[in-house]
């Protein structure tokens, strides 16, 4: 019985994310993010030659894959209607706990474990108490990230630690494959597979079909429970390991990075739904987003703008990210209303 | 509620109050000094506007992530305008004139447009923040505040209580008459609780969401005001500190009374307060106050949840109240 409602379930929802009309309207709302994010590169390369000079493209590349190393837990979470606002304090732990195993004598790999450790054990909190305990997740994750944030600042007593060696971190984040770091090779390859598992398993359907109707989903007998816990462990996972590497980068510990990435993270996820399904958070998405927020970000440090205007920029982004979204899902609604054979 | 369960609520309240006071009391006999009840007290007033104005967001089971930044933002304008030399009722109106138009901003954005409200906080939140780095580079302000007369905010006294004090308890009394004592607030929860059936009770549901987050806003910037007054400078980091306190005297006070309204939020604060005085007392460094404040937010909201204490409850063989 649940296996026959689970099967119709999927394939009633395979088929309403594959049958859709091609039109130019709904091709340019597919594919006109990532002519955004090319006509950024174009446009700050015409306006600023350094700024696709190898050295800066390297930096880019780096912070780029850093960044979308942490975000992709995210991406799932918020496209399978739930939130994590703890990423980036995770990620502040994990670099600070590196950091201070580091500066205290341990060895890089112990200390690297540690970090990752700590992305394991919040992810976990955050896992027990929002998908087993069905707590809200909002007011959980600003919580944990409280006492992630905390934690981290109390490692380093406040203040930043400075580190003499990247042990054999910084070693992996020096290798190059030709002109492109190894990093940027790894998470691209990462994503890729995210890619897979979000289109060709049941475990992407099922996280759209949650945030669709999270009851219909758990009455189809899917473990949306189970699921949820997975993607927050990952979520904590990733920001972690995002946070260990952010420690040979920086070759310091910093205790409070994660402010810079909390409206980023959430400015790829939400800006990176627009590219392909018109307004879902994707990993395709949230990596192309990642690319358009460093290009513009470092190429408005290069024609001089100051924090404080790059932070009106970010803020701004994410505004127009969520408008967007909703009129999105509004225009889809009713494309899907007004023709009923396609939903 | 029942009145026996209401007396019960406040009887554990006050229970959990002496208990947290007498410990810190044995540690260290000058947390009970008036010296120390009057810091208390101050220390109170600034979280406790900001949550009061958060309560009436949780109310109409909304969140608003902003408040942190438009406080900034606040403390910046104000800042600015006694820094140019304009009397001190203008720039106080000035950083408070702030929070309300971005509250409204909020309120438009996710009542009317339908925009999500965690992104759309945190994001409006962003920009607030970005702004308040126009006045002065990011730099902190103080120039002409010991002559504009903010500081006697903070150092005044009005019918024998500290000033701050005071604008809390009329804060407080004013949340108390619309949440609490009026048909608005009748509106507000039932916002909160089911939006259609309020809309066809012919409650302006979408006026009521904007009224909530206009609220917020304003508390947060009155609350900065009070902070600003303390510390004599204006910085654009003023506002961050209010977070977490906010989200937890709410959820506290919350938990502990059942449901989140204005007296519930004042005991929450009170309980916030009473335990990072106390630590600050025992000479526990300031960045461990958000691990205490968030570990006391998470256990009560795993505690209180009704689920759990329910288990809980069947798990323990003594008998309890009977539930309402």
């Amino acid at each position: 019985m649940t296996d026959m409602t689970q099967h119709s379930a999927s394939a009633r929802v395979t088929a309403a994310g594959t049958r859709r009309i091609v039109t130019p309207g709904t091709l340019l709302m597919k594919y006109g993010f990532f002519l955004l994010v090319l006509a950024v590169f174009v446009i700050f390369a015409a306006l600023r030659p350094t700024f696709i000079a190898p050295g800066n493209i390297h930096g880019m590349l780096m912070s780029a894959s850093i960044a979308a190393l942490m975000f992709l837990g995210l991406t799932w979470l918020i496209a399978a209607g739930e939130i994590d606002v703890s990423f980036m304090s995770v990620a502040a732990l994990a670099n600070m706990t590196v950091a201070g195993l580091v500066a205290g004598g341990a060895g890089w790999p112990m200390a690297a474990l540690s970090g990752l450790g700590m992305g394991i054990v919040f992810g976990l909190l955050n896992a027990t108490l929002v998908a087993g305990l069905r707590l809200p997740a909002l007011v959980i994750t600003i919580a944990s990230g409280a006492l992630a944030a905390s934690i981290a600042a109390a490692i380093g007593r406040g203040t930043s630690i400075a580190l003499s060696s990247t042990g054999f971190v910084g070693g992996l984040l020096d290798m190059r494959l030709g002109a492109l770091p190894v990093l940027a090779l790894i998470v691209a390859a990462l994503y890729a597979l995210a890619w897979g598992l979000q289109e060709k398993l049941t475990f992407g359907r099922y996280v759209y079909a949650m945030e669709q109707n999270r009851a219909a989903v758990e009455e189809a007998g899917v473990p949306v429970n189970r699921l949820l816990f997975m993607l927050y462990v990952l979520s904590g996972v990733v920001s972690a390991l995002a946070g260990v590497l952010l420690a040979a980068e920086l070759s310091s510990g910093q205790p409070y990075l994660g402010t810079s990435y909390f409206l980023d993270g959430l400015t790829a996820v939400l800006l990176g739904g627009m590219a392909l399904k018109f307004g879902k958070p994707n990993v395709i998405g949230t990596l192309a987003a990642v690319l358009f927020l460093t290009g513009l970000l470092n190429g408005a440090a290069l024609l001089g703008w100051t924090d404080s205007q790059r932070q009106i920029v970010r803020g701004a982004l994410l505004l127009v990210g969520v408008g967007l979204v909703v009129f999105a899902r509004s225009r889809t609604h009713k494309r899907k209303t007004a023709r009923p054979e396609t939903a | 509620m029942t009145r026996t369960t209401l007396f019960i609520r406040i009887l554990a309240f006050a229970a959990i109050v002496a208990v947290i006071a007498g410990l810190f009391w044995l540690q260290n006999p000058a947390f009970l000094s008036t010296g120390n009840i009057r810091a208390l007290m101050r220390h109170m007033s600034v979280n406790g506007v900001a949550a009061l104005g958060l309560t009436f967001v949780i109310v109409v089971r909304h969140f608003d992530l902003s408040f942190p930044g438009v406080a900034s933002l606040g403390a910046m304008t104000m800042g600015w305008l006694i820094a140019i030399g304009q009397p001190l009722s203008l720039a106080i109106g000035g950083g408070l004139a702030v929070g309300l138009l971005i509250g409204i901003f909020n309120g438009i954005a996710i009542a009317r447009f339908k925009l999500p409200d965690i992104v759309t906080t945190i994001a409006t939140g962003g920009l607030a923040i970005g702004f308040s780095y126009f006045y002065s580079n990011g730099t902190s302000i103080s120039r002409n505040f010991f002559m504009s007369g903010l500081l006697d905010i903070n150092d005044g006294r009005f019918l024998g209580l500290d000033r701050p004090f005071a604008i809390l308890l009329g804060a407080a009394l004013v949340g108390l008459l619309i949440l609490n004592a009026s048909r608005f607030g009748r509106a507000f929860y039932a916002t909160g609780e089911n939006r259609t059936a309020a809309w066809y009770s012919g409650v302006p549901v979408s006026a009521i969401v904007i009224a909530a987050f206009a609220l917020c806003g304003l508390c947060a910037c009155l609350s900065i005001v009070l902070l600003v007054a303390s510390s004599g400078a204006a910085n654009v980091s003023a506002g961050t500190q209010l977070l977490m306190p906010a989200f937890a005297a709410v959820y506290l006070g919350a938990a502990l009374f059942g449901r989140p309204s204005v007296l519930a939020t004042l005991a929450g604060t009170m309980l916030m307060s009473l335990m990072l005085n106390g630590f600050t007392l025992l000479a526990i460094p300031y960045y461990y106050s958000d691990a205490i404040v968030s570990t006391v937010l998470i256990l009560a909201i795993t505690c209180f949840d009704p689920r759990i204490s329910g288990a809980l409850r069947r798990l323990l063989p003594t008998r309890k109240e009977t539930p309402a």
